[in-house]
């Protein structure tokens, strides 16, 4: 087929150089071009350039366009991950003061009871303290008293036998006989 | 048996009613009460005896003055006790002397149960039961 098309432009060559060469004409010949050539050459090209588009860049830009909207999913994806990353970490913050504002108010809270029962012991003890050294100092006092009253007695028992027992050598028959008297009118006189 | 004990102390209270003349009693009546029960055949005489027994003794008891004394004593301060205490009681006490040197000094007169004392045991006493 090729071969024809160039027999086909020889052939044509010596009827253009016949006629006057024209503008375009010219520049045609100046340049050398045939046009079986030329249109034999865009018919290359157009067959090469759909054969290279049908088998290679079709599937080519294909490939590239799949891999975009991957890496366009996998940018999404990854954004979407951010964001929720974000999400759960703005959660986290917040539970974290959350769960640490629990605490605190706990452990205020268990501040306090520990303080009011600290407190509480503290009165409770002071109290019991005060009621045992009022009883101690009440049965000092009782245990004084009740020395005090056994020591007067025994005093005055000590002091009564050692009158009786002086009494009884001291006094006269005659000492007798008048307190006798003397009793004997008061007794007489009731 | 409460009810026989019972019925004897009654018994013995008519007994002794029986014995007492003008507020004294008398060793006629006494004489009598016990030739009674002697001679009747009671449930309990002895029941009856003593319970009169205590009887007659308390009154008699009541109209003797045990006069107590550290020392001598005259008669005349007996007689004017016993007088003392007949007017006191409204009836006749007679007095009789008990030594008791105890007394140290002073007298202690016992009427029944009642207790008249003017001795220095007693005063003693009373001191140290006020200290």
């Amino acid at each position: 087929m090729l071969s024809h098309l160039i027999t086909l432009a020889e052939t044509a060559a010596p009827a253009a150089q016949a006629e006057a060469p024209s503008g375009i004409t010219k520049i045609v010949q100046d340049f050398g071009l045939s046009w079986p050539f030329f249109l034999a050459q865009v018919l290359n090209f157009l067959i090469v350039a759909f054969i290279l588009w049908k088998f290679a860049f079709k599937p080519v830009l294909a490939t590239l366009d799949e891999r975009q909207q991957k890496i366009a999913s996998g940018l999404k994806y990854a954004e979407e991950m951010k964001s929720k990353l974000e999400a759960v970490q703005e959660e986290s913050v917040a539970s974290s003061k959350r769960s640490q504002a629990e605490a605190s108010k706990v452990i205020d809270e268990a501040r306090k009871a520990a303080k009011e029962f600290l407190d509480k012991q503290t009165q409770e003890a002071s109290v019991k303290a005060g009621e045992i050294l009022a009883k101690a100092q009440q049965v000092i006092e009782l245990e004084k008293k009740k020395m005090l009253g056994e020591a007067r007695t025994e005093i005055a028992r000590l002091v009564v036998e050692t009158t009786q027992r002086v009494l009884s050598k001291e006094l006269s028959e005659a000492d007798r006989s008048r307190y006798n008297e003397s009793a004997a009118k008061e007794l007489t006189s009731l | 048996m409460a009810s026989h004990a019972k019925n004897a102390q009654k018994f013995a209270r008519l007994l002794f009613k029986l014995s007492v003349v003008d507020g004294a009693v008398s060793a006629d009546r006494v004489a009598g009460a016990i030739e009674y029960v002697e001679k009747h055949n009671l449930a309990n005489p002895v029941m009856v005896l003593k319970a009169y027994h205590r009887l007659v003794e308390t009154e008699l008891a009541k109209s003797l003055a045990v006069v107590e004394h550290a020392g001598a004593i005259q008669e005349a301060t007996l007689a004017a006790i016993a007088s003392a205490m007949t007017r006191k009681y409204g009836r006749t006490v007679t007095a009789t002397s008990k030594p008791n040197p105890g007394l140290l000094a002073g007298l202690r007169v016992q009427v029944g149960d009642d207790i008249y004392e003017s001795s220095v045991r007693g005063q003693l006493a009373t001191l140290a039961s006020s200290v």
